[in-house]
């Protein structure tokens, strides 16, 4: 091809190129761009052309390899033309089904794209949210065109804006266009482009440069890789372009040599354009000479600071220095120099092509055009996102990124890389553009956004960031050096448990000076990860400091073995484990009864934390089955195993404490109240004990007769239990301290239903779900008939649920939540039993109002929710849909939304504060307001899980110890770390541990048939120890005895 | 000529001049540890930040390396630059504790105590030692290697350098070794007892251009006195 010398030449090529492509040919794209290529695009793209090659159908349809489409979750995936139907995370089997399927213009429908959220099949990528909700004007060439190819770009338009550039703009022009555009650099600071390339014009001299920053260091940020990688010509043109218009004669590519993919296509491109005549010396024969080269950089990140990044160019060490001179006066080899970065440069021939006004109409008043980020983390779809100036976070997060990864809950993202900061959930509606970012606490940076859920630990993520900056500060400026070096420290010991409030305040006056008084852009925003968390996360370091725990379970220190810290009474899960591995039942038994007030209770009914953060679940495991573990260990048993210690003190003994409620708070504190020698009188309303335990849990979950026998061993001579006298009606807390008690624990429990608020809420057939439960459980009154509805996505939803299946008038019974069935609140083992036994599910209903004749309910009306907007939960907020009423039948409708306390009890007793129907207490102390009066359980969190009421009813007792005596009720925490060396039962650690757990044994769904036997078995010995033998033992780090270790030597021989 | 305000003082300087320049020269010293009259500005040590431009837009930079600027308003000792000034030298002190330089400033910043883990460090990587040495001694035998906190002075690869003439002129002009230098007991101190093995009149004949910066110096007294040292034992010692 010979060198083009005139504009009208390459007019001539363009027409020629755009001829001879046929628009119906059938074609396949395959996005090979570096995250593609590594889940294995290479071998789909070899395979095609395999494929195409030896079935002869290479005349009949086109293959164009691209770089990155942005959608690198789903990778490899191919889209095939027309139709653009897109097949994600396809395999090189699915090969020639995809060829086919283009060939003959229909989709491979089983490849093609599936919603996450609603599960609809995408034809085509127009379909797909995460592509239809973006505006993708950079990002959407990369998908046209083979980077390698220049014809391909010119047919897309390519060199267009340099021709127009050529055919007559001044300058100056140039500068006024890019000035109506509105465009700012990408880079982050967010500097206007025009106002940079008019500086560098003005200075004198003939000999200046224009210099692409690509440079891109911050953690998760890879969008200027992929425009390189994918379109490296648009980014020359831009080049070209701001050299004409400056009067440079020499440009450089500063790229990171961990590009390699990047360098390479850069270098075909400049070769490209170089042998066509669009670069170099008199381009297309307008006498303006122009030519770029690649730097390129061994990977220091502060070397895209633009003063260093200009002395790395020099050849110097990469250093900052003082601005100003600025670089647009004293720049590469102290001459004047433009520095821009890709996706500005990119953003160039876009805005010469269209236009500046027409450019300036995408964005907001102060930002214009689009912007390119890379969304990673704990969203679902992570990848490349472009989106106007102006795009709230929270559109970016849940309607492109498409929400939380499995279950998670999002709480921030981290915008704009080690120099950015964190905005919270609660800011989400933050518009992006350079202004809103940087009054919140972040920059727009080069465009990462990390997204972290509930399982990202704030204090952990600064500290990551401060790692990374004390080793890539350059070290020149003595406060970013040390500075940096100093935060990571105070961040180190918050995580280690060292830390004090006063960390907190040094880490903000120390962040703030290093903010200040450093050289470079690194220095100064080095503090931003620290200061932003400080910001919006302060409680979650107070929680490191004051209790010493991590609440997302990363900083190791404070989480020891996560089954144990995540157990609200620190049960050493671990430990019983290891000991059923090892065969010590009654051992194991101790272990599970020294924390546990009600073992074989929670055997059956807990939540189990335990399970949720085993740390088999991080290798993709199962994770271990703590809670059915527990159940085996307790089922064989004997309580007598456990001798619990009591304290003989006779000062004790001369006090008095009066537990109102004999729940599984009450009762746990009555018993350790008892076993610390206090007598104790328990007051409890119905006329038998357990609260919910007996009057909520149905026996099908829960038997009596475990419940009663737990109960039974917990009462013993220092404990007196008062039964069918209720708080507020028959006596109050004065009452108490006038009958002499020397202290009031209140855990009377959440028994008041929330009303829905509709017509018809009070006909007969309607019940709160408490009335119904009571009155089976307690007095085994039938109240369901016919048809059954039950209202709610709880626990007591669906308990109620499941009793009123079993009783004998009952024909058929619904459940109405008004959210999603991934959003239900109740226990996903719950939900699985009901929809086995025959409940039938209907999410995103709400009720509106009920129907009845002579005073009996017939009928619900309904409304069919739609998932709106985010709320502050996280979870998408269902808004009722016009017109969509409709009506069930009823006979029977059990309202089970939530519960709060009974009004009555406090509101005799002088000095509580109640608000939303629970009792007001310090988290810690349990302390109300009334000295001498704690409170705990239900009431004070409303609706719980037993656990939670046992680990309140375990402090309470500890509590009111500490205050009996006069002493300080606020204990300094400790952190739940584990102690005891249990020696593992094999020496070395099995290799092939089971991916998945052993199941408990269960009721056949047939026998469980307007049944109360009880549902779940236990464990055989033999699956019981395989199930604890999968323990990762994360106990092991903190107790193993030096000489147990492995020695290192050994280790290594294994390995090999 | 450039007119600007320091402190409220309208002050006329040369274009070029920086602002710690300015700011001595009409009587309000800054306190600085990597600026040497001599030696091209750096600013490493931040010590010298200074508050400049309108209330509420202001920022600090380092005066050593700041232009003077055409009608800037200049704060050297504002509350916010006393404050910065003394979180600095709390880091400093937090990490060179045993330097009487750092000791002296803080001291007079009323600095008195630091929060940090206690560290004892010999450097504060100012770069003075390697300016003088490029610029002064035209040597270019020791340089910074490394970044972050891995950053520190020293010749390539460790080995002694070639381009050393041994002049001292490093340790002449370190703000923060100076007790080092003189050693704790200043009667026993042989010069370069405790880093500089090998100072440079030791190897008197090898150069013509001799520059020594020693003092107290008595090396070429004891080469003299006792009269078998020679270079090449010395060098044989050393390597």
């Amino acid at each position: 091809m010979p060198r083009l010398s005139s504009l009208a030449e390459l007019q001539l090529l363009r027409r020629r190129i755009r001829d001879s492509v046929s628009k119906s040919k059938p074609r396949i794209t395959v996005c090979a761009g570096t995250a593609c290529q590594a889940s294995g695009a290479n071998d789909v793209q070899r395979i095609v052309k395999r494929h195409l090659l030896e079935h002869d159908l290479v005349d009949r349809i086109g293959l164009r390899i691209t770089g990155c489409h942005g959608f690198c979750e789903m990778g490899p995936f191919v889209v095939t033309e027309p139709g653009g139907m897109f097949y994600p995370k396809i395999g090189i089997h699915d090969v020639p089904a995809i060829v086919s399927a283009a060939l003959s213009g229909e989709p491979a429908e089983y490849l093609l794209y599936r919603d996450s959220v609603t599960g609809t099949v995408c034809k085509c990528m127009d379909e797909i949210p995460f592509f239809s909700k973006q505006q993708r004007t950079l990002l959407s060439r990369n998908q046209r065109l083979d980077p390698i190819r220049l014809f391909d770009y010119l047919a897309d338009g390519g060199y267009e804006a340099l021709a127009k550039v050529l055919s007559g703009f001044a300058p100056e022009a140039i500068i006024d266009e890019i000035r109506r555009s509105g465009l700012r650099g990408r880079g982050g600071a967010g500097f206007h482009t025009s106002e940079k390339w008019d500086m560098a014009r003005r200075q004198a001299g003939d000999v200046k440069y224009v210099v692409c920053n690509a440079d891109e260091g911050d953690p998760g940020a890879y969008m200027d890789r992929s425009i390189l990688e994918g379109n490296p010509h648009s980014v020359i043109e831009g080049m070209i372009i701001g050299g004409i218009a400056i009067g440079a004669t020499e440009g450089f590519v500063f790229v990171r040599h961990e590009y390699p993919l990047a360098i390479k296509h850069v270098l075909i491109a400049l070769r490209l354009a170089r042998e066509f005549g669009l670069l170099g010396m008199d381009i297309l024969g307008t006498g303006i000479d122009f030519d770029i080269s690649i730097v390129k950089s061994a990977g220091a990140f502060v070397c895209g600071e633009e003063t260093a990044l200009i002395r790395t160019i020099e050849g110097m060490v990469g250093e900052p220095r003082q601005r100003p001179p600025f670089p647009t006066e004293r720049g590469v080899n102290g001459k004047p120099t433009c520095i821009n970065n890709v996706e500005t440069w990119a953003n160039v021939p876009i805005v010469i092509a269209q236009g500046g006004d027409a450019y300036a109409h995408v964005g907001t008043e102060t930002s214009k055009g689009t912007k390119v980020f890379s969304v990673v983390g704990k969203v679902k779809h992570t990848g490349l996102v472009e989106v106007p100036m102006g795009t709230t976070i929270k559109e970016i997060v849940y309607e492109i990124g498409g929400g939380p990864q499995d279950g998670g809950k999002i709480k921030a993202v981290q915008i704009g890389g080690p120099s950015g900061g964190c905005i919270p959930h609660r800011r989400f509606d933050l518009p992006i553009d350079y202004d809103s970012l940087s009054q919140a606490g972040a920059i727009m940076g080069s465009g990462g956004m990390i997204v972290m859920d509930q399982g990202t630990c704030m204090v952990d993520v600064a500290k990551y960031f401060m790692s990374f900056l004390k080793d890539e500060s350059c070290g020149k400026c003595f406060t970013c050096r040390k500075g940096t070096q100093r935060m990571w420290e105070l961040l180190d010991d918050i995580t280690e448990g060292k830390g004090t409030l006063a960390h907190l305040d040094l880490l903000e006056t120390l962040g703030k000076t290093v903010a200040e008084t450093s050289m470079c852009g690194l220095g100064q925003s080095a503090a931003n990860p620290v200061l932003s968390t400080l910001r919006y996360f302060r409680a979650e370091y107070e929680r490191h400091i004051i209790d010493l725990r991590c609440d997302a379970f990363v900083c190791e220190n404070l989480t020891g073995a996560p089954c144990q810290a995540a157990c609200p009474v620190g049960t050493e899960a671990w430990r019983y484990a290891a000991l059923i591995a090892r065969g010590e039942y009654d051992a194991a038994y101790r272990v599970i009864r020294e924390a546990n007030t009600f073992p074989s209770v929670c055997a059956r009914v807990c939540d189990h934390r335990c399970e949720q953060h085993c740390r088999l679940l991080t290798t993709g495991h199962d994770p271990l089955a703590l809670r059915a573990l527990k159940r085996f260990v307790t089922d064989r048993s004997d309580p007598a195993a456990y001798k619990p210690e009591r304290r003989d003190d006779p000062v004790a003994a001369s006090m008095r404490v009066a537990v109102v409620g004999s729940g599984p708070a009450g009762l746990t504190a009555a018993h350790n109240l008892s076993l610390r020698g206090y007598k104790t009188t328990v007051f409890e309303a119905d006329d038998q004990p357990g609260g919910l335990l007996t009057s909520g849990i149905p026996t099908f979950r829960l038997p009596r007769e475990v419940v009663q026998k737990e109960i039974d061993a917990l009462i013993d001579e220092n404990i007196t239990l008062l039964c069918s006298i209720t708080l507020g009606s028959d006596f109050t807390v004065d009452d108490l301290f006038r009958d002499g008690f020397d202290a009031v624990f209140l855990a009377v429990g959440a028994h008041e239903s929330w009303r829905m608020d509709i017509p018809g809420e009070d006909m007969a057939g309607v019940y709160p779900s408490m009335e119904f439960l009571k009155a089976w459980n307690l007095r085994g009154e039938s109240l369901a008939v016919g048809n059954v509805g039950v209202i709610g996505g709880g626990n007591s939803a669906l308990d109620a649920a499941r009793v009123a299946l079993r009783q004998k008038d009952v024909t058929g019974v619904t459940i109405f939540y008004r959210r999603t069935r991934q959003e239900m609140p109740a226990f996903e083992e719950e939900i699985q039993g009901a929809l086995e036994e025959g409940i039938k599910l209907e999410t995103l209903a709400t009720p509106i109002e009920l129907h009845g004749e002579n005073g009996h309910i017939t009928a619900g009306e309904f409304v069919v929710n739609e998932l709106g907007d985010v709320d502050g939960s996280g979870r998408r907020r269902p808004v009722k849909k016009l017109g969509s009423e409709y009506k069930v039948p009823l006979d029977t409708l059990i309202v089970a939304i939530s519960e709060a306390a009974s009004e009555i009890g406090a509101a005799h007793s002088t000095g509580l504060e109640m608000r939303d129907g629970t009792i007001t207490v310090d988290k810690r102390t349990l302390s109300t307001g009334r000295p001498g009066v704690f409170a705990g359980g239900d009431v004070v969190t409303g609706p719980n899980t037993v656990i939670d009421a046992i680990a309140a009813g375990k402090r309470a007792a500890q509590v009111i110890d500490l205050y009996l005596r006069e002493r300080d009720v606020a204990v300094p925490a400790e952190p739940i770390l584990p102690r005891v060396y249990v020696e593992p039962a094999v020496s070395e650690p099995a290799h092939d541990v089971p991916a998945t757990r052993a199941s408990m044994p269960t009721l056949p769904t047939e026998q469980r048939h307007k049944s109360f036997i009880e549902i779940e078995g236990t464990f055989s010995e033999e699956a019981a120890t395989r199930e604890a033998s999968r323990c990762l033992r994360c106990d092991l780090e903190f107790t193993r005895p030096p000489q147990a270790r492995p020695s290192l030597a050994r280790s290594r021989g294994g390995d090999a | 000529m450039i007119t600007l305000s320091i402190n409220g003082v309208t002050a006329h300087v040369e274009k070029g001049t920086t602002l710690l320049e300015a700011a001595t020269f009409f009587g309000f010293p800054i306190p600085t540890l990597c600026h040497m009259d001599g030696l091209s500005d750096y600013g490493a040590c931040r010590l010298c930040v200074v508050e400049i431009g309108q209330q509420g837009k202001s920022r600090l930079v380092s005066a050593c390396t700041y232009p003077a600027e055409e009608g800037l308003i200049v704060r050297t000792s504002s509350a916010r630059v006393v404050h910065a000034r003394r979180m600095i030298l709390e880091l400093l002190l937090a990490s060179c504790p045993q330097s009487k330089t750092v000791q002296d400033l803080a001291a007079a910043h009323d600095v008195s105590q630091q929060r940090f883990r206690q560290e004892y460090e010999d450097c504060i990587l100012c770069g003075r030692c390697v300016r003088i040495c490029a610029e002064q001694m035209m040597a270019k035998a020791i340089g910074f290697r490394g970044r972050g906190e891995n950053r520190s002075v020293g010749t390539p690869f460790d080995l002694k350098s070639d381009a050393c003439r041994l002049c001292g002129a490093c340790m002449r002009v370190c703000p923060a070794c100076e007790l080092r230098c003189t050693y704790a007991e200043p009667e026993k101190a042989i010069c370069g007892g405790c880093a500089n093995l090998q100072p440079p009149c030791i190897d008197l004949n090898e150069f013509e251009d001799m520059m020594c910066y020693m003092s107290p110096c008595v090396a070429c007294e004891i080469v003299r006195r006792e009269g078998e040292f020679t270079a090449k034992e010395t060098k044989d010692v050393v390597v």
